[in-house]
């Protein structure tokens, strides 16, 4: 595979939001779900730089909405998975699988 | 209810065209859902918390999604601030020294000056994401760097002075070659 085909961590996260998140998929909403199921503190900006990056990779696609009230007016931005995206997810947890195969948990050491 | 105007202002001025509209809206949108579960203090401190936290990531985000323009002015500016600060810091500790006050200045100096030129280049190249826009800030490096040194008020040797326009934009290049995907 060549270098920067693989997914980071965050990235894959965030692609996994996205699935799961389906036609309402945008940055608030992919931060909301990123926080509540790790526990991790986002930020916008993070979110936003990933999601970016993704779809310039073509492992995104973006559509544009129209501006609502409850957005102060503003526009949205949604995002929805490519067939290239769901390739990367896929090897990403295949790797993933492999890589934990045979090992046990918790692995030994300080679990304070 | 709305979020701080200074936090929704220091958004607008990092996130740029492209991205503040969006991420300005959906910060909006959780400041309301927050206003309503909590109350309005805790959602400003929220507020202020991502926009803070997310300054830097957004800015690069600028620089690398298109506006060019921003990516050259943060080139040129990056490489002469550093320099300019740097002479006059070299004034300042060189006015304490007896019998060294002048113009003619130390090694170390111009030497420092060159680390922090291409430190500072080769940042900027890091932020370019194609070929002629490493080109640009190659260029703009130098332009900063000649702008600097011709300001300063030391006088630099003439071979010193085009070895640190030749570094900025060596730099800059070199790191964008560097980082590009291959």
């Amino acid at each position: 595979m060549p270098k920067g085909e693989a997914l980071g961590e965050f990235e894959y996260l965030v692609i996994l939001a996205v699935v799961r998140l389906g036609a309402n998929a945008y940055g608030m909403r992919v931060r909301q779900e990123i926080a509540e199921r790790t526990g991790r503190d986002v930020t916008i900006g993070a979110v936003y730089a990933t999601l970016e990056r993704l779809t310039d990779k073509g492992l995104l696609a973006a559509s544009m909405s129209d501006p609502t009230p409850e957005r102060g007016g503003r526009a949205k931005r949604s995002f929805t998975l490519t067939g290239a995206g769901m390739e990367a997810a896929n090897r990403a947890r295949q790797d993933l699988v492999n890589m934990l195969d045979g090992l046990r948990f918790p692995l030994p050491g300080r679990t304070s | 209810m709305k979020p701080p105007g200074w936090a929704q202002l220091v958004l607008w001025a990092v996130a740029g065209e492209n991205e503040a509209e969006f991420v300005a809206g959906d910060l909006y949108e959780e400041f309301l859902l927050l206003c309503a579960e909590r109350d309005r203090s805790a959602a400003s401190r929220w507020y202020v918390r991502q926009v803070l936290r997310s300054a830097g990531t957004l800015l690069g985000l600028r620089f690398r999604s298109g506006e060019a323009a921003h990516l050259l002015a943060a080139a040129l500016i990056a490489v002469a601030m550093p320099l300019l600060l740097l002479d006059r810091l070299w004034s300042f500790v060189y006015s304490h020294i007896p019998l060294k006050d002048g113009l003619e200045r130390a090694p170390g100096f111009w030497a420092a000056n060159l680390v922090c030129v291409c430190a500072c280049a080769a940042l900027c190249g890091s932020l370019a994401h194609s070929l002629p826009r490493a080109a640009g800030v190659a260029l703009a490096a130098a332009v900063g760097a000649g702008c600097a040194l011709w300001c300063s008020a030391a006088t630099a040797p003439f071979w010193w002075a085009g070895l640190v326009i030749l570094a900025a934009s060596a730099s800059s290049m070199a790191v964008f070659a560097w980082r590009r995907p291959r």
